[in-house]
């Protein structure tokens, strides 16, 4: 073979992540006829989190690699507005706008800002979409989420979020998250079902959850643009081929996961909750000043946001067409 | 061809080659000679990135804790405590030694600490009681390995760290370990002071005399409780425990006992500075030639090779024992936990054995290696307090190693020992 | 054998002095740590309102901490290692073999030292912390983002540092070596440093 691709992923092997990086390996090294093997390494031996396996892909000691918008907002903080609630109503039209210009516009923006470096190949999924969970009370209406602690990770997007709807936001590392749970130190995190599920957090005490579907769970396919751009334009093909069937990959796989997710969630007495239209528009509302904030804080913000609002207004138009055009 | 760096590691570590530089020189080496010249930045990168956690904060904090409470003369109270205690047995002094190591033991996460702190005040006076210098320095050796089984710990922050476990659950394993490490020496300090005649250190005390010597170790004895109760209660995390053990520490130094003056702080700031900045590179070298284990398929290598020899999970336990005593004798335990939890970890795991369970058999194996020659830090410690040379020294410990191999035995077959009190309180399943 | 005193002398003064500085910043920085983590306790606890910045904070002064006082260590003997192969061997032969061993010491610090250069200037060095800012103004109404780097270079000191003291202890060994072992100037504070 010529090419050898070292890819990772900071997840494990029954994360989305991970069917998304079989379907990819299998597919390119099949369709290449061998030219290009795939090499995975799952977890965190190579680099732990966003800012060093990043600098891994800008320097080429890692070809390929996932992160959430979190992981790479320390470079691409526009990224994060994944990240902004409710602006995707649901998984039709976030596949949608990932697989159309946006993605190629967020692209564009990482090239620049990484001195042409670093290469978005794809955005897929990881985990569906997050919800808010706690250990008190069921959530339905914005006022339900006062004073709640609620864990989120070391970043100013999500703390903001947290901080418009009136609850307190808590940066706890992941591994004490189920302590801290248990013991109270914070009451709510907002996570996807599967991260709950496999962290076994309802055994914490976290029984109520809102499938408010407050942010898409995006996962973003980085490569080393220089290893990109010195293969033959065939393999290029190939490659890009390979990261649309991961996409698609990563957005199936946690639809079919969150099914036993959500069954034992409920089985195990837990209250889930879904809010009617209404009340997610009570959300929306409570929100808006996040939006605000982000255009005026993170750096490009405004370009990205108003990138995004195109993109979901075509995308809605056109899901919006085929739905009425299947009706009938 | 990768795969030769571990081999050139232990040569390294052999000839004497500082442990932080073998870890990082070894694979740099093969990775050179592999035309692999871009995997030597990721290695690089990960000595920093391995360091850059708030996990292991703890380690500074009980660290700078741990030397407060010695500078400010709280080692010399839990002693009187433990002399009122056990002082009028036979064998008073060694008694002594190892109750009062179980109870530094929930100040400090650490055996060095305990060794130094303790050794220093126990071995000259059990030398002037007529026990052999070589005895003195290795029941305090051999004693001190409770530091890191009884909570807090180092070690098990070490592990939580690099596993993904929680703090928490692995502190409240280790509680009963620990006390069967204490009683287990006693035991042997018991058997051999008949035998040998060893002297009674003290009068029997009365209870007033004993009441007055808790009042005295009241406050300190508090500590374990702020910080086991803290994290229980939800009040903090284990970082911010261990912050907060810190302020304890400060507030009965000064306010309290009254034995601190803000001119010593600069000296023992510096202090645990600098022994934690140790810990921190070592850690850092280990994740880094941890990501070069995996480069080499090693983990597949050896999970491959430990199934092949048998799928019963009683039996690998047993020969994962010997090997991580093997180990222990030639490598710390913050490296070996780093380099091998991964690769075992998930091993015994798939084979049923609780994730909790696995770690305090892999912290207590390892922990008992800081006292086995010739890489044995606590002997190292215990040598230079006491002037004993290594050599006399370990072979004085072996009786008491030789329990403490008998309590990693007892701990790996019975999980209840050491699942029973996380279980209680939710920590574990 | 003058000569090469001559040439230890600097060595061992900059040393000296370079530490002695490196050490006190450091305790500050053991300080900063306890209070960051001491504030986010109280304001979590107490007033029920958690800080986004004392957790990488903290963290800043601990690799700070790590950069800064390490290389006191290196330079005292702290680094621990199995030292019987070298007791073991004939006097010159070990001190041969110390010698052989610095020098690997030095070319993992110097490769160190150049891969850390191009990280604190690379592109991984540009990555934004995630909550620390600094004011750029007295008023405090214009706040610049601290960059990763600031955190990175911690690293690099303490392996520049270290290069700068095992310089120091390779000629105290090649002095060794000539039979000049009772000229050299005592380094003090040496003891076994372990933290487990
Ligand atoms: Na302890
Ligand atoms: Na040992």
């Amino acid at each position: 073979q010529e090419y050898t691709l070292r890819a990772t992923a900071n997840s494990n092997e029954n994360d989305e992540d991970y069917d998304g990086l079989v379907v990819f390996k299998n597919y390119v090294e099949s369709a290449s006829n061998g030219a290009i093997a795939v090499e995975l390494f799952i977890g965190t031996q190579l680099c732990s989190n966003g800012a060093e396996c990043l600098q891994g892909v800008a320097d080429g000691s890692i070809d390929i690699y996932i992160s959430t918008s979190g992981g790479a907002s320390g470079i691409f903080p526009y990224v994060q507005v994944l990240d902004l609630p409710y602006l995707m109503a649901d998984d039709r039209i976030a596949e949608a706008v990932l697989a159309g210009d946006f993605t190629r516009k967020v692209r564009e923006m990482a090239l620049e800002d990484s001195g042409g470096m670093i290469r978005l190949m794809t955005i897929g999924n990881t985990g569906g979409w997050r919800n808010f969970a706690n250990t008190q009370r069921r959530i339905a209406a914005p006022s339900d989420m006062e004073g709640l602690k609620i864990r989120t990770v070391v970043a100013d997007l999500p703390q903001e979020l947290v901080r418009v709807l009136g609850a307190a936001p808590t940066p706890i590392p992941w591994p004490e998250l189920f302590t801290s749970l248990q013991t109270g130190v914070v009451e709510g995190s907002k996570n996807g079902i599967t991260d709950i599920m496999g962290m076994k957090f309802p055994d914490a005490g976290l029984q109520y959850l809102t499938l408010d579907g407050h942010a898409y769970m995006g996962a973003l396919w980085w490569m080393n643009n220089e290893r990109f751009l010195s293969m033959p334009e065939d393999l290029r093909r190939v490659v890009v081929d390979g990261f649309y069937a991961l996409q698609q990959a990563t957005f199936a796989s946690p639809k079919r996961k969150s099914i036993p997710a959500y069954e034992e969630f409920v089985a195990g007495g837990g209250d889930l909750y879904v809010p009617t239209p209404e009340e997610k528009a009570a959300f929306k509302e409570a929100a808006a000043p996040v939006f605000d904030w982000f255009k005026a804080n993170v750096g490009r913000g405004e370009e990205v946001f108003n990138a995004l609002n195109e993109a979901v207004a075509e995308a809605e138009a056109e899901v919006n067409a085929a739905r009425d055009a299947d009706l009938n | 061809m990768l795969i030769w760096f571990l081999p050139l590691f232990l040569l390294f570590l052999m000839i004497g080659l500082p442990v932080f530089f073998g870890l990082l020189a070894a694979p740099g080496l093969l990775l050179w000679l592999n035309g692999q010249e871009r995997d030597i930045t990721l290695l690089y990168r990960n000595v920093y990135n391995g360091m850059d956690s708030f996990p292991l904060m703890a380690i500074p904090f009980f660290m700078l804790a741990g030397e407060l409470m010695n500078r400010g003369g709280i080692t010399l109270r839990l002693v009187e405590f433990a002399q009122a205690l056990m002082g009028h047995f036979r064998g008073g002094l060694a008694h002594v030694n190892i109750l009062s190591s179980m109870l530094f033991a929930g100040l400090s996460g650490s055996a060095v600490a305990d060794t130094s702190a303790l050794g220093s005040m126990l071995i000259p006076a059990m030398e002037k009681q007529g026990y052999t210098r070589r005895f003195a320095a290795a029941i305090t050796a051999a004693s001190s390995v409770i530091g890191p089984i009884i909570p807090p710990s180092g070690i098990m922050i070490i592990y939580a760290y690099v596993m993904g476990e929680s703090v928490a659950a692995l502190f409240l394993a280790g509680i009963v370990p620990g006390i069967l490490v204490g009683v287990g020496l006693m035991g042997v300090v018991k058997l051999m002071a008949d035998k040998y005649d060893f002297p009674v250190a003290s009068a029997k005390t009365t209870w007033g005399q004993r009441g007055q010597a808790s009042l005295k170790a009241f406050f300190p004895l508090m500590t374990p409780v702020i910080i086991l109760g803290g994290i229980l209660a939800g009040v903090f995390t284990p970082t911010e425990a261990a912050a907060v053990a810190v302020a304890y520490a400060l507030i009965i130094g000064f306010f309290v006992m009254r034995t601190l003056k803000v001119s010593d702080l600069p000296d023992i700031l510096g202090r645990a500075g600098i022994t934690s900045a140790v810990v921190l590179l070592l850690v850092g070298a280990a994740m880094a030639f941890k990501t070069v284990v995996s480069l080499s398929y090693a983990p597949q290598i050896m999970a491959d090779f430990m199934l092949s020899l048998s799928e019963n999970p009683l039996i690998l336990l047993l020969l994962i024992n010997l090997l991580l005593f093997v180990v222990g004798m030639f490598l710390d335990a913050g490296p070996a936990i780093i380099i091998l939890g991964p690769i075992l970890g998930p091993i015994f795991v798939d084979l049923g054995v609780d994730p909790i369970h696995f770690a305090i058999i892999m912290s207590v194996n390892l922990t008992v290696g800081l006292a086995t020659p010739p890489m044995g830090l606590v002997l190292f410690v215990a040598s230079s307090v006491s002037g004993e040379r290594v050599e006399r020294i370990a072979k004085a410990i072996l009786p008491f190693l030789a329990v403490e191999i008998l309590v990693i035995f007892l701990i790996t077959y019975f999980p209840a020992i050491s699942m029973t009190i996380p279980r209680l309180t939710g920590f574990a399943q | 054998m003058g000569a090469l005193l001559a040439v230890l002398a600097p060595f061992r003064i900059v040393n000296e002095a370079l530490f002695k500085v490196g050490r006190g910043l450091g305790v500050i920085c053991v300080a900063a740590m306890v209070v960051a983590i001491l504030i986010q306790v109280f304001f979590r606890y107490v007033l029920n309102n958690a800080l986004p910045w004392p957790d990488e904070a903290a963290r800043f002064a601990m690799l700070w901490m790590t950069g800064l006082m390490a290389p006191t260590a290196f330079r005292r003997g702290g680094f621990v290692a199995i030292d019987m192969v070298v007791r073991l061997l004939p006097v010159r032969l070990g001190a041969l073999l110390s010698l052989f061993l610095l020098f690997v010491m030095l070319l993992v610090l110097v490769i160190a030292a150049q891969i850390g250069w191009s990280e604190v200037t690379g592109f991984g060095g540009r990555f934004a912390t995630a909550s620390l800012y600094l004011p750029t103004n007295l008023s405090f109404t214009e706040w610049f983002r601290v960059p990763r780097s600031w955190m990175m270079a911690s690293l690099l000191v303490g392996i520049i540092m270290m290069i700068s003291a095992n310089i120091e202890l390779i000629l105290r060994a090649v002095i060794s070596l000539l039979g000049g072992a009772e000229n050299l100037p005592e380094i003090p504070g040496t003891e076994t440093i372990g933290a487990e």
